[in-house]
């Protein structure tokens, strides 16, 4: 350590009676050393040792004044040998005491763990955009995009382009929140399939999350406001088979690995064949539960084919492109999995609600 | 829609149990919402314990007024001795009996030998509520007379019934019916069909049926057919039976029937007291304007031109298709009844319905498109049991057609079906499954649809699904192959992501907030002409007042610490047709302009956009306590709008992140170190930190980094109406080390432009 090698200079002004003085050239320096040496080891503090430094060892102690005056080699020799053992001694010393200090004071800034600190709070995401991520996240990891339909869009887009019959319940101002005869507020995320089909060619690989709106009395499972996942596949070779091994993925990852789903006929005016999918009960994986009302199964949304009517309106050749969609309600999905009653909560936010998730 | 299975497989025969059915119902059909078990328990012996009985004898109870003492055979050689309190029954009545120890729906425990008033009763004579059978409870069940005393109830009647609870999709009216549930189970289970196809019952002495039709458009088929001598009255059990197990309710033999062959065929019908039509004429056409009827419900209903009726000529008697006239109903008196069985065109009997907020069995049906070849048979079964069940001679029938809508034929390609589904479905299978569902394959894959599909399988893709939704079980697993995609979220998805976490980080929690409003300071704000409610009437152009009503919520509950924000959209006029939606991020927080200007700062801060508010007014922000940004505006919202002290922002996010470059470029701040310096000085009171700041920018060029305020100071030493300002000084260059000396001369450039710009004194640190 430098600090031993290079006395400090202040120290030299302090005044120590040299316990071995004038008498140097005849000093024993084998009873100096064995003096200076209990000394080391008597020091019982940093302050103590750099005291014992001082007197042995500093510029004005018998040691370095009996160097200074040394004539014979052989007087060098041994006192030199001495002041080494010295220093290394103090030294030594010196660390020892130094941690010894440094773990007393740790020891002594001791704190209660247990007890809180400071006003760090993080906040948190919405529950649905946490559900959102979830989904966008895995459909990215299958090489999907996820683009940004609108909410407001025409009657065209919504039900036209979309195969909509005309006597099709959704068409109906008791169902669906028109602005007049030609827009309405979405009533499905849908329309975004045929406005990505209709800005670029295949291969579309795509996912689309957002609000939809719907002429729904707010109760615990329905709200006029909500959030659908659509996604859309479009590329030569598509099959519905592709379809339900794309959904069983999507749903393991959702509800877990151990999930089995089920896909059953179902009808909507965009695809052709449609199905609805299913998913076997998370809570009781099957057995029956009130979750799952008793059936083992869960209806989480609806998917199929695209319709050919929806490739007529785009431009693509149905004989050469198929494709598939799906679409569904997030909150369903919020509600299942962390099994909560109202739906409502999600538009309250209340910290108590949104804070646990 | 609800089958109960003991009619179900009246027309279809097939092994299979209720829940295999169900089960492949539900995967390949229609959705099955539940299978009801209904009636008595089939447990043990129990459906034993039921067995018809003849009464014997049938006095009053020699201890109750109210009550009959009766014997009664149930097939024993000693009659049974049974108290009961109905009295719709005499001595050779045949009635159901429950024996003790019968377990019934309607109690808790076993049925038991006992004594009542001094009698013993071993065993109860049946009403049809008790078992499930019905809800009338006015008497006991009237069995036909001639069945042979002691046989099992259960051979009877429906004692013990599994019933189906469906919902067809709505492209699939021909499913809401017995014979089309059938078909679909024939065809699932390979099992065979057998629809009622009972003898027309042949008219003796014709009359005259006078139906005029004058909108063939809205109804392209009528059968009118008249019967005489009709006996009104209740209808049998085993037909009050069938009705109550599938959810209809029994009103009269009549008026049952028509609802029968409604459920059998899926072809609504109706009778009216021809009596009562005027001239017992029909003429269909559209109502005049004004025009009123009081429908059977007992409303009075107000008409448009756009609205179908069934009049006699003179006056409305039905609303078409949706509920007949209360003055037509049949009636305890009615001896002549018009039976009708229709078709309707759909679209204009949903815009009536909905209109009057009036669904009807019927109406269900009509409006999603019925088979107008189901006409003919339903009324023929119709008249068989008018005449089987009410007496009725038949005296008269007409068929009014316009031209019915041909078979659509459609040209197949197996391999297609094999190609879409994703699975080599063999063209036999293919075939067979087809044939099954009634269409007809000719050699060369010409497929011509049954006419109870034809408006829903018209393209080549409708057939596909048609054998797809019998192949879903067998469905591989696979992905598609995903030939040259990248999946990656574009630079906005990723801002909005940063945006949210960022606030996450600073401890804002997610709102989420209703897109609708009661009110919107945009005066073109987007209204909706027909919201749901006045509190969901406009589409917001701002995030504010969801986040003020948010913050609300968590005061009112007490919540601490509260910050919220929501990024979502709002939605201006345009000018064009559509509005121009928006992203917003919005934030509330508790903490006053602080907690405003920390988020905003974190903000900007997250994409290296430099924060520069200037002074702002907003009428729902603290006058002296608002500010603006070139995305949006941020500051104290106004204690008007909430109580306390609540930080507010709210940013355009496009506007936000445009000066993001697309990339950052590397400066080098590492080989020549800064020489920071910082001075104070004192300026009056209304001068803004920004501006000296600016000004100090200003003062050096690019060699000043940064200018920094760390302190501001009040108070005797600066004198009244003044305050002292201090900035701290970054110095750096890319090229050299800025000197103490440059430094200095830097510095005193810039106490000179404090001094020049603001009346700035320097002020010793």
């Amino acid at each position: 350590m430098v600090r031993a090698a290079v006395p400090d200079s202040k120290s030299d002004t302090d005044v120590l009676t040299p316990r071995f003085s004038v008498r140097s050239r005849t000093m024993d320096v084998q009873a100096l050393q064995a003096d200076a040496l209990a000394a080391v080891a008597a020091a019982s503090s940093v302050e103590e040792i750099d005291a014992v430094r001082v007197e042995y060892l500093g510029r004005k102690s018998a040691l370095k004044l009996a160097l200074r005056e040394v004539r014979d080699r052989e007087t060098g020799m041994a006192l030199n040998a001495a002041r080494l053992a010295l220093e290394e001694a103090v030294e030594a010393r010196a660390a020892e005491l130094a941690r010894a200090e440094l773990d007393r004071r740790l020891t002594e800034e001791r704190v209660d763990v247990t007890l809180p600190v400071g006003t760090y709070r993080r906040g948190h995401l919405h529950l649905i955009t946490q559900i959102r991520r979830e989904v966008e996240d895995t459909f990215l990891g299958l090489g999907y995009r996820v683009v940004d339909g609108r909410e407001v869009e025409t009657t065209r887009y919504n039900f036209d382009a979309l195969n909509f019959p005309p006597g099709h319940p959704a068409r109906s101002p008791l169902h669906s929140l028109f602005l007049d005869d030609e827009r309405v507020l979405r009533t499905e995320t849908s329309p975004s399939q045929i406005r990505a089909m209709e800005a670029e060619q295949p291969p579309i690989y795509v996912v689309s999350l957002g609000r939809v709106y719907r002429r729904d009395t707010p109760d615990a499972t329905h709200s006029p406001i909500f959030h659908q996942v659509e996604g859309l596949a479009v590329d030569e070779g598509i099959t519905l088979a592709d379809l339900t091994g794309t959904l069983d993925f999507l749903f393991r990852s959702l509800f877990g690995g151990e999930r089995r789903t089920e896909f059953r006929t179902h009808y909507f005016p965009f695809t052709e064949p449609s199905i609805e999918a299913y998913v076997s009960c998370h809570v009781c994986d099957g057995d029956g539960c009130p979750v799952c009302r008793h059936s083992g199964w869960i209806e989480v949304g609806g998917a199929g084919m695209v319709d050919p009517a929806l490739f007529e309106f785009v431009g693509y050749d149905p004989e050469r492109y198929s494709g598939f969609a799906f679409g569904w309600g997030l909150e369903r999905i919020a509600m299942l999995r962390h099994e909560f009653p109202d739906l409502r909560e999600l538009w309250r936010n209340d910290l108590r609600f949104t804070r646990q998730f | 829609m609800r089958a109960p299975f003991s009619w179900l497989r009246e027309y279809v025969t097939t092994s299979a149990s209720a829940h295999e059915i169900a089960r492949r119902l539900s995967v390949s059909a229609l959705e099955v919402d539940r299978v009801i078990e209904a009636g008595v328990a089939d447990v043990g012996d129990n459906l034993g314990r039921f067995v018809v009985g003849r009464v014997l004898a049938a006095d009053k109870h020699p201890n109750a007024d109210k009550l009959q003492l009766c014997q009664v055979d149930v097939g024993n050689p000693d009659p049974q001795q049974i108290v009961c309190g109905a009295w719709n029954f005499g001595v050779g009545a045949t009635v159901a009996v429950g024996l003790p120890g019968a377990r019934l729906p309607v109690l808790p425990g076993p049925l038991e030998e006992r004594e009542l008033r001094g009698q013993v009763s071993r065993g109860m004579i049946l009403a049809e509520d008790e078992v499930g059978l019905g809800a009338d409870h006015a008497g006991i069940m009237l069995l036909p007379d001639g069945i042979e005393p002691g046989t099992p109830l259960a051979d009877v009647l429906p004692l013990h019934e599994q019933v189906l609870d469906v919902t067809p999709t709505m492209n699939r009216v021909d499913l809401l019916s017995m014979v089309g549930l059938a078909r679909e189970v024939a065809a699932l289970a390979g099992d065979e069909l057998h629809p009622p196809d009972p003898e027309d019952p042949p008219i003796r002495r014709p009359e005259i049926v006078d139906v005029v039709v004058d909108d063939p458009v809205g109804c392209p088929r009528y059968i009118g057919r008249v019967f005489r001598d009709v006996a009104v009255g209740p209808s049998p059990q085993w037909l009050r039976s069938r009705l109550h197990l599938a959810g209809m309710r029994s009103i009269s033999n009549v008026v049952d029937i028509t609802n029968y062959v409604m459920h059998t065929w899926g072809s609504p019908l109706h009778a009216f007291d021809r009596r009562l039509l005027a001239g017992g004429r029909i003429v269909v056409r559209r109502a005049h304007a004004g025009e009123t009827l009081r429908t059977l419900d007992g409303t009075m209903r107000t008409l448009l031109p756009s609205d179908l009726m069934i009049t006699d000529g003179e006056r409305s008697v039905a609303l078409a298709a949706i509920m007949g006239g209360l003055e037509s109903e049949v009636s305890e008196e009615t001896t002549e009844v018009l039976l009708e069985a229709a078709n309707f065109e759909p679209i204009g009997i949903l815009r009536t319905s909905e209109r009057l907020a009036l669904r009807t069995d019927g109406s269900n049906r009509w409006e999603k498109g019925v088979d107008p070849h189901l006409a003919e048979p339903a009324a023929v079964l119709a008249s068989r049991l008018l005449v089987d069940l009410a007496g009725a001679e038949p005296v008269g029938a007409t068929d009014v057609q316009a031209r019915l809508p041909e078979r659509p034929v459609i040209t197949l390609r197996p391999e297609r079906t094999s190609r879409v589904v994703g699975l080599d479905v063999d063209a036999d299978e293919q075939r067979v499954t087809l044939e099954r569902l009634g269409f007809d394959v000719d050699p060369g894959w010409e497929v011509t649809v049954p006419t109870w599909r034809a408006r829903d399988v018209t393209r080549e893709i409708d057939l596909v699904e048609e054998v797809a939704r019998l192949v879903l079980d067998r469905l591989p697993h696979t992905m598609p192959l995903r030939r040259a995609v990248a999946g990656h979220l574009t630079a906005a998805q990723r801002s909005r992501r940063l945006i949210e976490d960022v606030l996450v980080g600073a401890g804002f929690s997610e709102a989420y907030t209703w897109s609708l409003t009661p009110t919107d300071p945009h005066g073109e704000a987007i209204r909706l002409p027909d919201p749901m409610s006045g509190d969901h009437a406009v589409l917001r152009t701002t995030l504010l007042h969801g986040l003020v009503d948010a913050a609300r919520v968590n005061v009112d509950a007490a919540n601490e610490q509260v910050a919220l924000f929501e990024l979502a959209r709002v939605y201006f006029p345009s000018g064009v047709q559509l509005p121009d939606e928006r992203w917003r991020v919005g934030g509330i927080a508790e903490g006053g302009y602080e907690a405003a200007r920390a988020a905003v700062e974190a903000v900007h801060d997250a994409f290296h956009v430099p924060l520069e508010p200037h002074r702002a007014v907003r009428s729902f922000l603290h006058p002296g306590k608002a500010a603006a940004v070139p995305s949006g505006w941020l500051g104290e919202l106004h204690p008007m709008l909430l109580e306390g002290s609540w930080g507010v922002f709210e940013l355009d996010v496009d506007t936000l992140v445009a000066p993001v470059p697309e990339r950052i470029l590397y400066e080098d701040v590492i080989t020549y170190p800064a020489n920071r310096q910082d001075i104070a000085v004192v300026v009056d009171d209304d001068v803004e930190a920004g501006a000296l700041v600016a000004t100090a920018l200003g003062a050096c060029g690019t060699v000043l980094r940064e200018a920094r305020v760390f302190d501001v100071y009040h108070g005797d030493q600066v004198g009244a109406g003044r305050k002292s300002v201090a900035v701290h000084l970054v110095f750096r260059s890319p090229e050299r080390t800025i000197g103490d000396d440059e430094a200095n001369a830097l510095r005193e450039r810039v106490v000179a432009a404090l001094a020049d710009r603001h009346g700035a004194e320097l002020r010793a640190l």
